[in-house]
């Protein structure tokens, strides 16, 4: 692997003549490159192409022994009963209710703190900023039974609350996000506009807010991603199954479905991929991006 | 360029030096009130998730607390109990350390490895980066159960695949020194978000410096550590802090696959946190003695993550300067 790892990447643009000698090795190395990343995407998939294999397998051909890896019949009926089993559709609603208020919460908090952050003069912003991003780093474990506390005392406990309020007081990795793209932003654009007598909440809904699409939609995506995936606060703070989100709920039907029933498991494990797997494919370029620009944090 | 703001270009045809001045204060002092308007959330925010847990919690881990009856402050009881008495508390300190110390390096790496790999304009390579970073898409729940069901001896993929190779079978999860690893695993499949912050770096390295280096006759391997390291040094400084921090915290993978078995091969410190804090709803919860641990994670992580960012900042300088 480290072989071919060596090898010299060709980058885009670099149209150079490539001396005759040279050329037999390239392809070599090409192929060489092509059937690394195949076997390794192989290796990606195979255990999502299992999962396709189980959730289709029927009742009697899940315990079989030795285990087929293709179905010999498609049990398409593991995508109703399954499901079933745990209510998915409400846990669906209550996971879309509790993702799409806390991403616009994020999402908003976020650019308005940045755009303060950023376009702003004002004295202590910088230490500010330099406490904002710095929490970045402080583990979020400290704050692991203090807040379960304070909710149990304000009776918010078992609600989906305390999943939403965090959100909604900008979140220290967003808002180093937003910052970065709002610095890329010239300062005659604001500028012009306090001339024309806008006020910074106007610079920001009227300029900023269709400038910074990219970002905004990069924290949309992350933050969704977050509230989809997240099971530790759910575990911790909801306790009625009637309010569970789907990570709950699915953590919870396989220790209780132990073994043999992982047809309709992994029936219902697919459809709980199934809504950040089509956001992702409909938004592909905001998902790679979005890691790709904290890639380029330098300072 | 921050200063510039606050003061609007003045018209030179009309000095008005008094005015200005007095003009300029007033935006600075409305700059100043609508600034922190907008910060406010992120000040409160500060306060609220990060000051006020440190300060209630830093008190409460000199407590003794079951959750129903008030905090009794018993000093230093509930750290030295944690030292010399929990039977729990060295070997899951342990194997936090062990996790940490392996787990971080072996998913930068691999991350790093895959970067390099995609790092290319070869035709297809989209769609290699696509099925690379795929997992990464997933719920965490939905990756670890179905990675539970892969480990299983009998039905799982893992020995599926070993029997069709001919190769030894393992019991995975359920054999002490193999659950870590088969934890990583799972982590290692999903390594594609690494991968994606490392190729941004590499292709922020101009193409110019590694054709010079190789009419230089620097080879594959030289460019690799002599120019490719030391320029995405700062990257691989915050994925380091990140994946640390991480690793120190690592809970899901734990909590879903191994419930911190066979015997405490995986019980690692979050996960006895979350035991003794809160598992058990019915007996009463350790919520002084759990904040206690809870404080000593949080001094090892702020310590190691500072150590590393001292560390990694002169090395990269250091490097820039060789």
């Amino acid at each position: 692997m480290t072989a071919s790892l060596a090898q010299p990447a060709t980058r885009a643009g670099s149209t150079r003549r490539v001396p005759v000698a040279h050329r037999v090795p390239m392809i070599i190395s090409r192929a060489a490159w092509y059937v690394l990343c195949g076997l390794l995407a192989v290796t990606m998939l195979l255990p999502l192409l299992w999962t396709v294999s189980i959730a289709l397998k029927s009742n009697g051909e899940i315990n079989q022994l030795p285990p087929t890896f293709f179905p010999h019949e498609f049990e398409l009926s593991n995508f109703v009963t399954g499901p079933a089993q745990i209510h998915f559709y409400r846990l669906l609603a209550n996971t879309l209710i509790v993702t799409v208020v806390s991403t616009a919460g994020a999402m908003a908090s976020s650019m308005i703190v940045g755009y303060g952050i950023s376009r702003i003069d004002f004295p202590g912003r910088r230490l500010w900023f330099a406490l904002i991003s710095g929490s970045i780093f402080v583990p979020g474990v400290i704050g692991l039974i203090p807040l379960q506390r304070l909710y149990i005392n304000l009776g918010l406990i078992d609600t989906w609350l305390p999943l939403i309020l965090p959100s909604l007081f900008g979140s220290p990795i967003f808002i180093f996000l937003a910052r970065q793209y709002y610095q890329s932003i010239p300062r005659y654009i604001d500028e012009s506009a306090t001339i024309d007598g806008a006020g910074h909440w106007t610079i920001f809904t009227r300029i900023m807010v269709p400038l910074t699409k990219p970002v905004w939609i990069t924290i949309a995506i992350m933050s969704f991603q977050f509230a989809w995936n997240d099971y530790l606060n759910p575990l911790i703070y909801l306790q009625s199954p009637d309010l569970f989100t789907l990570s709950l709920g699915m953590a919870s039907f396989l220790s209780d479905q132990a073994g043999s029933q992982y047809n309709y498991y992994m029936a219902t494990n697919l459809l709980f991929m199934a809504p950040p797997l089509v956001l992702f494919f409909l938004a592909q370029r905001y998902f790679m991006e979005g890691l790709g620009s904290l890639g380029t944090v330098s300072k | 360029m921050s200063r510039t703001l606050t003061a609007p270009p003045v018209d030179p045809m009309t000095p008005e030096p008094a005015t200005t001045v007095r003009r300029r204060r007033r935006l600075l002092r409305r700059d100043t009130i609508v600034g922190y308007l907008f910060i406010a959330p992120a000040i409160f925010g500060l306060v609220l998730f990060i000051g006020y847990p440190m300060i209630t919690s830093l008190y409460h881990s000199f407590t003794e607390w079951n959750g129903l009856t008030p905090p009794q402050w018993i000093g230093l009881e509930n750290y030295v109990f944690m030292f010399t008495q929990d039977p729990k508390f060295w070997p899951s300190l342990r194997v936090t350390l062990l996790w940490v110390v392996i787990s971080v390096p072996v998913t930068l790496a691999a991350g790093l490895a895959l970067a390099v790999l995609v790092d290319r304009s070869t035709r297809g390579v989209k769609i290699f980066r696509t099925i690379f970073y795929l997992p990464v898409v997933l719920p965490a729940v939905a990756v670890l159960t179905l990675w539970k069901y892969i480990y299983e001896p009998t039905y799982g993929l893992a020995n599926q695949v070993l029997r069709f190779l001919h190769l030894p079978t393992s019991l995975w999860l359920g054999d002490a020194r193999v659950a870590l690893p088969a934890i990583l695993i799972v982590g290692v499949w999903s390594v594609g978000g690494t991968m994606m912050i490392f190729l941004a770096g590499l292709q922020a390295v101009p193409a110019e410096v590694h054709e010079a280096a190789t009419v230089d006759g620097a080879g594959a391997i030289n460019r690799f550590f002599r120019i490719t390291l030391p320029m995405i040094g700062p990257i691989m400084m915050l994925q380091l802090m990140l994946g640390l921090n991480g690793a120190f915290q690592t809970f899901n993978q734990v909590a879903i696959l191994t419930k911190g078995g066979p015997g405490t091969s995986t019980n690692l410190l979050m996960y006895k946190i979350y035991n003794d804090g809160f598992a058990d709803f019915l007996s009463s919860p350790q919520l002084g003695y759990a904040t206690a641990e809870v404080w000593v994670l949080f001094v090892i992580v702020m310590i190691v993550t500072i150590a590393m960012q001292r560390l990694t900042r002169r090395r990269i300088y250091q490097g820039e300067g060789g």
